[in-house]
């Protein structure tokens, strides 16, 4: 099923697009998911090229989740097709599409609790992409607990974690099939704010060693310093796709997240000449 | 076997088992309990109303309230004490709990019992109605009208009475119901309870239509989870359409040349499988309280 | 574009991590088991034929047990019918047996039918949710006692089947046959605890959605395991069939059994290595101790034990064990098992009350 996909790029794919081929590395287009008569995902299309690193924000009940569950597998949409290197994996099991090189985290981190840390990581390296033996799974998943800074935690049990290490090991459980393409849904969330930098440099990181990711997220600050570019949801559509900056500052995103009512009184503000109030300012990107 | 004959079969044994099912049903929809005792309460009913009849020497339909009655009780008890302790613990739990519940019960009742066949024979069993070639026997007949009374009548305790209401709504939303100062281990146990009941009716019932003994428990329990599982969990009236479908199956089934009588089991459970993977959410397409 | 503050390791100093050793626990278990068996295995020099009849059926139990191990405890599906397999066993040996084909032969075909059988039940079965799923396989128990019932299958009325009488001091024989038995379902278990395809069952077990997204093709592991634990359930069935020479269907399709398998399993822990094997001895020699009015006790001892294990017990005795001989952290005094039984018995209520 899968093509003999080779160990991530070297450093070379940086941050930043990389349009050596014009095919995208993932392409959904015209995406509906329907739950009963609710569009939870509403014509979705975009694209994804190899090493980028793709920031996907949008309000509460946007359909963002939904839409790491279809890229994933876990549901199939109502129609639509998606294309991964060319492919169609519409039908695609998630186990297949792992095989494939997507791999994601689960916003409500699954731990194998029975398991220990390192045993985790270990099972995503025995199903992963490849076939290893248990002492080369166990070595992978050393090596992936050292890059996501677990490793002092290898014993302990799955239920023994904070929320942090949690999702760090989401995330090194992924990353142990050895992925092209990493979803993270909502990885920060509950995370301080000394946590999230070291989330957002983990992402920029494993971006570094070639792996594209598509982060969903909350905390709109943190996604936007990373992201090459960000696509913004809303009641399952699709109303902004451009890099940070632009996107922070359309109108259109402001009213989504904030209401008709803030995204007026803005326009006003700033039609005023009077200046924009800090607070805005974070949400502005925090570019200080 | 003429059409009508068929057709009137079908209706009543359709009637009778959604009888069977409504108190399953009941727990299942409010409380997220499969009850794998449930057909052990039928069994206890069916004694119950033997032994009054037996004993006592009361009219097996005369005896269905009082059989109820101490259904009722049963099941509160049984509630009280055991259920409770394990409402929120995973479905594996409740299963195995009720399952060990339904091996007491049944053993219990055939220490006092023992196996022998019984059944209940009045002297107007043998009655009917015949309307051309047709025969209604009397007692399924009576069995069928009491099983829709007892469902309206379910049917408008929930809908339209407080407490009725009360339970309806700790189903929805147990939280919001405690909230709303709702006593949530009083509307279980009442819930539990009165499905005890029903199943104290149903087998009231069904011991004046077929010789019982105390290993007929599993089957009930069977039956009740296909017909659920046909008629959805949504209100009383799907569990008769469950009822019906389910004993068309039944009904029909034994007709094709080769099969004959005695593969009940076996009818609901294929029909349990193939439900299931087509249509998860029961025929009537309502969704389950899960 | 920001930077981000520099990324620092864990602010705490910990002491240096300790080198994870591979666990040995393992080892520990199996040799713990292999000694139990031995034991057992003097039953027929120290014991009298009671004695050699009852540690019979309680290996077994135990083998039955180990063998719904495999799919209730590792994977964590919880089949409720599995003594389908037995009775297969049981009937397909039986049959050979009628038709004077050696009985090894009887065993083999057994393993073979049940095995069969479970991989075509399992296809549309393990499609369904976990409560789903064990419903149907405990209608699937159902429907064939049933079956056998009105088929009469055996010919002697009702599914009965009376086979000729075994060579003379054979019981020994049949006790070690089921002791190997029990041998071999422990070595399976071994080779679960270590194996790729344990790895993926437990996966499945904890937490399906995320054994998908690692790449576990979580269908065909559940048919896997099933099959697998049809196959030592459908050889006990046919030990069983010679052994009692004659058997009916509902003994053999007796849902009973199916409960008892899941409970023992649970009492001695599921998942483990020595539960099954534990929890059957424990609860069965109870059971024969408890003996006086024969079978009928049993089913309420039965019933009673599950009451109990489920609400007081649920981990099982094995992890009991291992919570209460575990060192206690530094500064954390050792706890007094009655108190902290009611303490527990406490916690599981008012967590799982209402």
């Amino acid at each position: 099923m899968s093509d003999a996909l080779s160990q991530p790029m070297a450093s070379d794919a940086g941050q930043g697009g990389d349009d050596q081929g014009s095919m995208p590395l993932l392409q959904l287009e015209s995406i509906i998911k329907r739950f009963g008569g609710l569009a939870a995902v509403d014509n979705l299309s975009f694209s994804l090229h190899k090493g980028e690193i793709l920031g996907v924000i949008g309000p509460n009940g946007a359909g963002k989740s939904t839409m790491v569950d279809l890229v994933g597998g876990a549901t199939t949409p109502t129609s639509g097709t998606i294309f991964y290197q060319g492919h169609n994996i519409t039908r695609l099991s998630p186990h297949q599409r792992t095989h494939l090189g997507i791999a994601r985290t689960f916003q409500i981190a699954q731990p194998f609790k029975g398991l220990d840390v390192r045993e985790n990581v270990m099972v995503g390296a025995l199903f992963g992409q490849q076939r290893l033996s248990r002492a080369q799974a166990l070595r992978a998943a050393d090596e992936v607990l050292e890059r996501v800074n677990l490793a002092h935690k290898a014993t302990f049990k799955g239920d023994q974690l904070t929320i942090a290490d949690r999702k760090r090991l989401e995330i090194a459980r992924a990353l142990a099939t050895e992925p092209q393409l990493l979803l993270l849904d909502e990885v920060m969330a509950g995370l301080t704010p000394v946590e999230v930098a070291q989330a957002v440099e983990l992402i920029r990181q494993l971006n570094k060693m070639g792996v594209t990711v598509l982060v969903i997220e909350h905390i709109v600050s943190a996604i936007a310093s990373v992201s090459n570019r960000v696509l913004v949801l809303h009641h399952g559509r699709k109303i902004a796709e451009d890099e940070p900056a632009q996107v922070l500052s359309d109108p259109r995103v402001i009213e989504a997240y904030l209401g008709e009512r803030y995204a007026r009184h803005r326009t006003q503000q700033s039609a005023s000449g009077l200046p924009i109030a800090k607070d805005d300012q974070q949400l502005s990107g925090g570019e200080s | 076997m003429s059409f009508g004959q068929v057709l009137v079969n079908w209706l009543l044994l359709g009637s009778l088992y959604g009888a069977v099912a409504l108190g399953f049903s009941l727990v299942w929809g409010i409380m997220n309990i499969v009850n794998l005792a449930y057909g052990a309460l039928i069994i206890v009913g069916a004694y119950t109303a033997f032994w009054l009849y037996t004993d006592l020497h009361i009219d097996p339909y005369l005896g269905i309230p009082l059989t109820m009655a101490v259904l009722f009780i049963i099941g509160w008890i049984i509630q009280y004490v055991v259920i409770n302790r394990v409402i929120r613990a995973p479905m594996l739990v409740t299963f195995l709990l009720t399952f060990g519940l339904d091996l007491l019960i049944i053993d219990l009742v055939q220490q006092f019992f023992t196996s022998d066949l019984r059944s209940i024979n009045t002297a107007y069993a043998g009655n009917g109605i015949d309307i051309g070639s047709t025969h209604i026997p009397l007692p399924s007949l009576i069995a069928a009208a009491i099983a829709i009374l007892l469902t309206a009548a379910l049917n408008f305790f929930l809908t339209r009475t407080r407490i009725g209401n009360a339970i309806l709504a700790t189903g929805m939303d147990r939280d919001a119901a405690r909230l709303m100062g709702i006593s949530i281990r009083h509307t279980y146990a009442l819930t539990f309870a009165i499905g005890a009941a029903l199943a104290g009716a149903a087998g009231a019932l069904l011991s004046q239509l077929y010789p019982f003994d105390p290993s007929e428990g599993g089957t009930f329990t069977l039956r009740a989870f296909v017909i659920v599982v046909l008629g959805g969990l949504g209100t009383p009236w799907g569990v008769i359409a469950g009822g019906l479908v389910f004993g068309l199956a039944e009904t029909v089934f034994p007709l094709i040349p080769g099969v004959g009588p005695g593969y009940d089991d076996a009818i609901a459970f294929a029909v349990l499988v193939l439900v299931l993977i087509f249509r998860p959410n029961g025929l009537l397409g309502k969704p389950f309280y899960s | 574009m920001a930077t981000g503050t520099k990324t620092q390791t864990s602010p705490t100093t910990q002491a240096p991590p300790p080198k994870p050793k591979e666990g040995r626990g393992w080892l520990w278990s199996l040799l713990l088991g292999l000694l139990i068996l031995g034991l057992v295995a003097t039953v027929p020099f120290v014991g009298n034929a009671a004695d050699l009849h009852n540690w019979t059926l309680i290996i077994m139990f135990a083998v039955l047990a180990q063998s719904w191990n495999f799919i209730g405890g590792f994977a964590g599906y919880s089949a409720f019918g599995n003594v389908v397999f037995f009775g297969i066993g049981a009937y397909t040996t039986g049959l050979i047996l009628l038709a004077n084909l050696p009985f090894w032969l009887g065993l083999i075909a057994g393993a073979l039918v049940a095995g069969l059988f479970a991989l075509l039940l399992g296809l549309p079965v393990l499609r369904l949710r976990g409560h789903y799923f064990a419903i149907a396989t405990l209608g699937i128990a159902e429907a064939m006692r049933e079956f056998v019932t009105v088929r009469d299958v055996g010919g002697g009325g009702g599914g009965l089947i009376s086979l000729p009488l075994p060579s003379l001091d054979s019981y020994v024989l049949f006790f070690y046959a089921f002791l190997g038995l029990s041998l071999l379902c422990l070595l399976i278990t071994v080779f679960l605890t270590r194996s790729r395809f344990g790895y993926a069952l437990v996966a499945i077990r904890e937490s399906e959605q995320a054994a998908e997204a690692l790449g576990i093709p979580t269908y065909w592991h559940k048919v896997g395991v099933f099959v697998l634990s049809a196959v030592p359930a459908a050889l006990a069935g046919g030990l069983y069939a010679y052994w009692a020479t004659g058997f009916d269907p509902d003994t053999v399709f007796n849902v009973g059994i199916s409960v008892e398998m899941v409970l023992l399993t649970f009492l001695g822990g599921a998942g483990t290595i020595l539960g099954p094997l534990i929890g059957a001895i424990v609860f069965e020699y109870t059971s024969f101790q408890f003996q006086a009015s024969g079978f009928t006790l049993h089913n309420t001892l039965l019933g009673l034990s599950i009451v109990i294990v489920t609400i007081f017990l649920p981990q099982g005795i094995l992890r009991l064990i291992q919570e209460f001989a575990r060192q206690p952290a530094p500064g954390e005094r050792r706890a007094n098992p009655f108190v902290e039984g009611v303490r527990r018995v406490r916690r599981f209520i008012a967590a799982n009350g209402v």
